[in-house]
C-alpha cells in the first residue's frame, strides 16, 4: 500500500455522486448504529450491508482488499482469544476448550469491525478527502478541528517521507534492526529527530499560515449541492441501520 | 507614533526600518537598530551568513514575531501595531525557505486561494485570484495538482503563487533558490524577474543576486554592514570574506 499522497480517481457511481454532506452524515450514523450492535446475526448482515455499499460504489477490488485487511487484522485478536476465554456451552479440542459463546462474540467482533471499515472506505473511496473534511465543517464540525484533521492528513505523508529518509540514512550507514538495546537506541534517537523536526515544522506552517491571514478560520472553495436522491440515500441507509439495533435489542 | 496610529508614516518608502532591534526570549539579539529603507518597485538582496538575522526580519516585517512599534513600516502599515498586522498579509507576502511548510491544502488552488478567502474574497473571487496566480508563475494546468507530489521548482513556484494571490505590495523571499536544480533556478529567476512590487531576496546564492537585485544589503549578527550597488559589494573580496560570504563566480 502506497503512502503517496494523492487523489486517487474516484470511480463514477451514485455513491460518488452522493452529497459529500448527507453521505458523510450517513456513514457516520451507520458507523455508530454498528458499533452499537451486540449480537451475531445483526452484525453479519450490518457486514453484508457494508459489503453492498462498497460494491455499489464500484471501487476497485485490491484497494478494498489491502485496506480491509488491516480492519482485518485489527479484529483478529478477539477472534483469537474470545474463544479459548469466555464460558458457557462448547467443545474440547484436545486439552483446550473453545466456548460457543466467544467464537460468536468474537466472530460478531470481527464483522463489526470489517464493517466499520467497508463504510468507511466507501467514504474515503468516493470522496477526496479534503472535500469531506469540508463537509464536515458544513455540518457544524468546529472549524478547529477541521483544519486539524486538514493539516494531520496533508502532514501525515511528509513525516512518512521523512521517515523513510531517516530509515535510509540508517540503512546506509549499515545499522539494521535488531531486537539490541543499539537497536532499539537508534530508533528512539530516530523517532525523537522527527518529533522535533514535527515541532519545527509545526512553527514554520503556522507562520507561513499567518502570514496568509489565518485567523482561526476555515475556509474552502468545496461546494456542496444537496438533490432529493442525496436525502433518500441517507434515509435508506439511516433506516438499516435503525432497523438492524432494533433487531440487535429485540 | 503610537500604538494607537491608523497609518505609520512611510516617507514614500515601501519598507523603512529605524533603528529595529529583536531579541529572542533567551535572550539572543537577531536583529541590533537596523534602518534602511526600500523605495517602491525595488528590488534588493539581503546577504549574510546563517544566524545573520535574516529570516528573523522577514518575521518581524510580516508581524508574525512580535516587536516595539515604530521601528517598521510595511507600506503604510507598522508590523507591530495590533490593528496593522491584520492588514499586513495584503501589503507584505513571504515566500519561505522551504515550500513545503508553506504548501498545506490538499490542492494546489485550495492552497492559492487560502490568503484571497482569509481575506473575505468569495470562493468565486479566490479561484480567479487563484488562477491569475498560477498562471503569472507559469503553473496554470496545476490547479488540481497535489503540492506533495510537485517537483521542487513547480512547488516554489507554488508558494509563490500562494503569496502573489494576495496581490502583495511587498514580496520577502526566504532563500527562494534553495533546493532548485539548475532549470528550476532559471525558471524561478524569470519568474520573479518579472514580478511587480517591491522585493527583498535573503539568500546565500550570490549568483542569484547577481541576476536580480541591484542593490544589497549585508547583514551580520543582527546589524547591517553594508548597503550598496550589487556589483560592487559582492566584488569586494575582503567584505566578503569578513561576513562569512565569497565574490561569486562571474564577478572572480
Amino acid at each position: 500500500m502506497s503512502l503517496a499522497y494523492r487523489h486517487r480517481p474516484v470511480p463514477p457511481s451514485p455513491v460518488a455522486r452522493w452529497d459529500a454532506r448527507w453521505k458523510l452524515a450517513a456513514v457516520a450514523l451507520a458507523c455508530g448504529a454498528v458499533a452499537a450492535l451486540h449480537q451475531p446475526l445483526p452484525s453479519v448482515l450490518a457486514l453484508a450491508l457494508g459489503l453492498a455499499l462498497v460494491a455499489l460504489a464500484r471501487l476497485p477490488r485490491e484497494w478494498v482488499l489491502a485496506r480491509l485487511a488491516l480492519f482485518g487484522i485489527a479484529a483478529l485478536p478477539f477472534l483469537l482469544v474470545l474463544p479459548f476465554t469466555l464460558g458457557g456451552d462448547g467443545w474440547y479440542v484436545g486439552p483446550v476448550f473453545v466456548s460457543e459463546r466467544g467464537l460468536s462474540v468474537g466472530a460478531a467482533v470481527a464483522c463489526r469491525g470489517l464493517a466499520v471499515g467497508c463504510f468507511a472506505l466507501v467514504l474515503l473511496g468516493t470522496t477526496p478527502v479534503h472535500h469531506t473534511i469540508a463537509a464536515a465543517h458544513e455540518l457544524r464540525v468546529p472549524g478547529v478541528l477541521v483544519l486539524l484533521a486538514l493539516l494531520a492528513y496533508r502532514y501525515t505523508f511528509l513525516l512518512a517521507e521523512e521517515l523513510r529518509r531517516v530509515w535510509i540514512a540508517l540503512r546506509t550507514r549499515g545499522f539494521r534492526m535488531r531486537a539490541t538495546r543499539h537497536g532499539y537506541r537508534t530508533l528512539a534517537h530516530a523517532s525523537g529527530a522527527l518529533l522535533v523536526r514535527g515541532t519545527d515544522r509545526a512553527e514554520a506552517v503556522s507562520a507561513a499560515m499567518r502570514t496568509r491571514g489565518f485567523d482561526g478560520t476555515f475556509h474552502t472553495l468545496s461546494t456542496f449541492r444537496t438533490t432529493a436522491a442525496d436525502i433518500l440515500g441517507f434515509l435508506a441507509l439511516a433506516v438499516c441501520a435503525a432497523a438492524l439495533v432494533t433487531w440487535d435489542r429485540l | 507614533m503610537t500604538a494607537n496610529a491608523t497609518e505609520a508614516r512611510t516617507d514614500g518608502a515601501a519598507v523603512r526600518l529605524t533603528a529595529l532591534s529583536h531579541r529572542y526570549s533567551c535572550g539572543r539579539v537577531a536583529l541590533d537598530a537596523l534602518s534602511f529603507a526600500l523605495a517602491p518597485g525595488e528590488c534588493a538582496a539581503l546577504v549574510g551568513p546563517n544566524g545573520a538575522g535574516k529570516t528573523t526580519l522577514f518575521l518581524r516585517l510580516c508581524g508574525v514575531l512580535a516587536g516595539k512599534p515604530g521601528q517598521a513600516t510595511v507600506g503604510a502599515l507598522d508590523p507591530a501595531v495590533p490593528e496593522h498586522r491584520r492588514k499586513l498579509p495584503e501589503v507584505v507576502g513571504v515566500v519561505f525557505q522551504n515550500p513545503d511548510d508553506q504548501l498545506f491544502s490538499p490542492t494546489v488552488e485550495e492552497d492559492v486561494a487560502f490568503g484571497p478567502l482569509n481575506a473575505g474574497a468569495s470562493p468565486t473571487e479566490a479561484k480567479a485570484r487563484a488562477a491569475e496566480a498560477l498562471a503569472s508563475v507559469g503553473l496554470p494546468n496545476a490547479s488540481a495538482r497535489v503540492p506533495f507530489q510537485l517537483s521542487g521548482g513547480e512547488k516554489r513556484r507554488a508558494a509563490l503563487a500562494g503569496v502573489l494571490a494576495m496581490r502583495p505590495q511587498v514580496l520577502l523571499l526566504d532563500e527562494p533558490s534553495m533546493f532548485l536544480d539548475p532549470r528550476g533556478r532559471r525558471e524561478l529567476i524569470a519568474v520573479i524577474r518579472a514580478l511587480p512590487g517591491t522585493k527583498l531576496i535573503a539568500t546565500h546564492d550570490l549568483d542569484l543576486v547577481l541576476d536580480l537585485a541591484p542593490r544589497v544589503l549585508v547583514l551580520d549578527a543582527g546589524k547591517l554592514a553594508a548597503d550598496g550597488p550589487a556589483r560592487e559589494l559582492l566584488a569586494d573580496a575582503a567584505l566578503m570574506e569578513h561576513h562569512g560570504l565569497e565574490v561569486p563566480y562571474r564577478l572572480r
